[in-house]
């Protein structure tokens, strides 16, 4: 009786125990989100409050006086409007045509024993491993020699080739990670090309692929180079011109303006992704959902 | 269909030709008002700038109400929209008309033959502007292709709360620093003009003065043998003193109390000022050690498409309107020497007594390497 009574007592303790440290954990992890993603959106609401005539300045811990002042001021002064047009527009384009041609690239090095594999998946990554403005000034030569220059398809074509790398490694691990057995067991029962792909591939990869998705529509949305070399004059992105307020001529009330314009749909789209993640094919396909 | 295709690119080759030659008229010998009618003929501009959207958008609305030109005003970032001028280089055809061409840039596009000109004589009132920058920026010799638009100068920005008895002269600032450890600040010289005017002070100050370089337009090794002193000063004092990353990040850190006393330019700090971005208490004023100063200029591209229509904004942009509207809306000095402006930052006294000319260019960019050699590398 008194050994049951101390067991009973020792899975309570694991139990406290267990419960102290998750919420240890999750403390630990709403601080760090505080700290790592809360105070800085917090400080940059502010600084896009601050009202012109009354700066906020040391030894002041918060602003003097809040107005719509550097707001008005980007939207009055700046092609803001044209910027978010033609950002929005790009960057769904730049995921469309960026899943297209990473889709056979990622199945081939994902699920193909290929020579030079490893090779291939590393050449993938080149465009994010360079500078950015290296790229786009060798890149601009090509699309101006091809009249790509200052235009709109050109422009998709230039954010593709940003976003393609983290689409198509995103997408390789997916491929990667589809047990072969689920394959056999489709072809077993008759499966052709088309039914693997629509209701094993496809479906399996699809946290990879949206995953990819966010990856290479905020490259697209936060892409500046190669965008100004050859969209500018007649394209401006978001990029463009907050990067005249947070280059050499750093002016921080209105840099914080265009930061939030640029930020607010991205989380939006953040939070939507992350719902519709919730349904795991991969998981729900081994028996683990 | 071969005839049908040889036939058309001929006519793409001949557009393309007739594209690329720009106006009809030779701009060069052409009236004022024959390119005054040409640039209307084009029907726009393509302005590149990186700093004053506000004055710019409002110079471009009253462009087009009084030529009926319109002027596509970009505001981009300084290094880019060099970049950007660059990789178009050999291009027949480039997409930027016009643009600011900032003092650091002036060197390398003037070595790479980047703008059309002279420009000089075709301006109606190039007149109305110092010999001088027309012919001199930066130390650079620019033979009038570009248009001076406005003059700033550097000087030492201080919080009167926290600075008293600001310094005058080089003993008095070193004093100073000893006294209130990195509190002061400036630049780093690669990273803008404002550090380049400071440091090129601490050599008149450190190395013999600088008089001794005047009229050089190559460098003399021997006369910048014992620079080696400036950097054992900069070394043996660097943890007293903050170096900043740009020229607005002086300012910043000014207003966020880190520094009290800095190095900028009048006209960067009457804009930040204006956008709630530096405290209005602020005081600026020329020590009499002296500091340099200069002004942006303004730069037709050699292959813009629309060369008349970039020479009647830049003349736009010069004529005493804008000139003062410009001063009004951003504090941008005028750099037209018949008008004179009230409510500037930096007193006309200490303009015409402590405003020091930069020494030529050949040392200045030397001064540049060498600082980041020695000083910021070690």
């Amino acid at each position: 009786m008194a050994a049951t009574k101390q067991k009973n007592l020792w899975y309570v303790r694991q139990a406290r125990r267990k419960r102290r440290f998750t919420t240890l954990l999750t403390v630990f992890f709403i601080l760090v989100q505080v700290l790592w993603v809360g105070v800085p959106i917090f400080m940059t609401v502010l600084w896009s409050l601050v009202d012109p005539n009354h700066p906020w300045s040391f030894p002041n811990i918060l602003p003097e006086k809040l107005s719509w002042g550097q707001w008005m001021y980007v939207f009055k002064y700046t092609n803001i409007l044209r910027a978010l047009k033609t950002s929005y527009t790009l960057a769904p384009c730049a995921v469309l045509l960026s899943f297209l041609f990473s889709l056979p690239t990622a199945y081939v090095l994902g699920r193909k024993q290929i020579p030079g594999k490893k090779f291939f998946q590393t050449i993938v990554l080149l465009p994010i491993i360079m500078p950015g403005m290296v790229v786009a000034l060798f890149l601009s030569r090509v699309f101006n020699a091809f009249g790509l220059a200052q235009n709109f398809f050109g422009l998709v074509l230039a954010h593709t080739l940003m976003g393609l790398p983290y689409m198509i490694r995103v997408l390789t691990t997916s491929f990667e990670a589809i047990p072969q057995d689920v394959i056999d067991a489709a072809e077993n029962l008759g499966a052709n090309t088309f039914v693997k792909i629509k209701d094993i591939f496809l479906p399996m990869v699809r946290p990879g692929l949206l995953a990819g998705m966010i990856f290479a529509f905020t490259t697209s949305i936060e892409e500046f180079n190669l965008t100004f070399i050859i969209g500018t004059p007649t394209f401006e992105t978001i990029p463009t011109i907050l990067y005249s307020f947070l280059g050499y001529n750093f002016i921080r009330t209105n840099a914080s303006v265009v930061a939030l314009i640029m930020m607010i749909p991205n989380i939006i789209m953040l939070f939507a992704v992350e719902n519709f993640l919730k349904s795991d094919y991969l998981s729900a396909s081994l028996g683990k959902l | 269909m071969k005839k049908l295709l040889v036939m058309m690119l001929a006519m793409c080759m001949l557009a393309g030709v007739a594209f690329a030659a720009g106006p009809s008229i030779d701009l060069k010998t052409a009236s004022w008002d024959s390119i005054v009618a040409a640039a209307k003929a084009e029907g726009s501009v393509t302005f590149y700038a990186w700093y004053f959207p506000d004055y710019f958008k409002e110079a471009a609305a009253d462009f087009e109400k009084q030529y009926g030109i319109k002027a596509n005003v970009i505001i981009g970032d300084q290094t880019a929209n060099f970049n950007k001028a660059i990789a178009e280089k050999d291009m027949q055809t480039g997409t930027i008309d016009t643009m600011i061409v900032g003092g650091q840039w002036v060197k390398t596009t003037t070595d790479l033959n980047l703008f059309y000109g002279p420009i000089r004589n075709i301006l109606p009132d190039a007149s109305k502007f110092s010999n001088n920058s027309w012919e001199l920026q930066e130390g650079v010799l620019i033979n009038g292709y570009l248009a001076p638009f406005h003059r700033n100068q550097t000087g030492i920005l201080y919080d009167p709360d926290r600075v008293k008895d600001p310094p005058q002269t080089w003993a008095e600032l070193v004093a100073w620093i000893n006294a209130h450890p990195m509190e002061f600040g400036f630049c780093d010289p690669s990273k803008g003009g404002s550090g380049q005017s400071f440091v090129h002070t601490a050599i008149g100050a450190l190395a013999g003065g600088l008089d001794k370089y005047k009229g050089d337009k190559e460098l003399v090794q021997s006369k910048v043998a014992n620079w080696d002193q400036v950097w054992k000063w900069f070394n043996d004092n660097k943890d007293k003193m903050t170096i900043t990353v740009s020229n607005n990040d002086s300012i910043i850190r000014m207003n966020g109390g880190e520094l009290a006393m800095t190095v900028a330019w009048d006209d960067n700090v009457k804009d930040m000022i204006s956008k709630g971005n530096l405290f209005k208490r602020a005081k600026m004023y020329i020590p009499k050690m002296g500091l340099a100063g200069g002004g942006d200029t303004l730069g037709v591209l050699k292959n813009a498409s629309h060369k008349a229509a970039a020479l009647v904004w830049i003349n736009f942009i010069q004529s005493r309107e804008q000139q003062l509207k410009k001063f009004q809306m951003v504090g941008a000095y005028p750099a037209r020497t018949d008008m004179t402006i009230e409510g500037t930052l930096l007193t006309e006294e200490d303009r015409k007594n402590n405003a020091i000319p930069w020494f030529p260019a050949p040392y200045k960019d030397f001064m540049i390497k060498e600082f980041v050699k020695n000083v910021l590398m070690k």
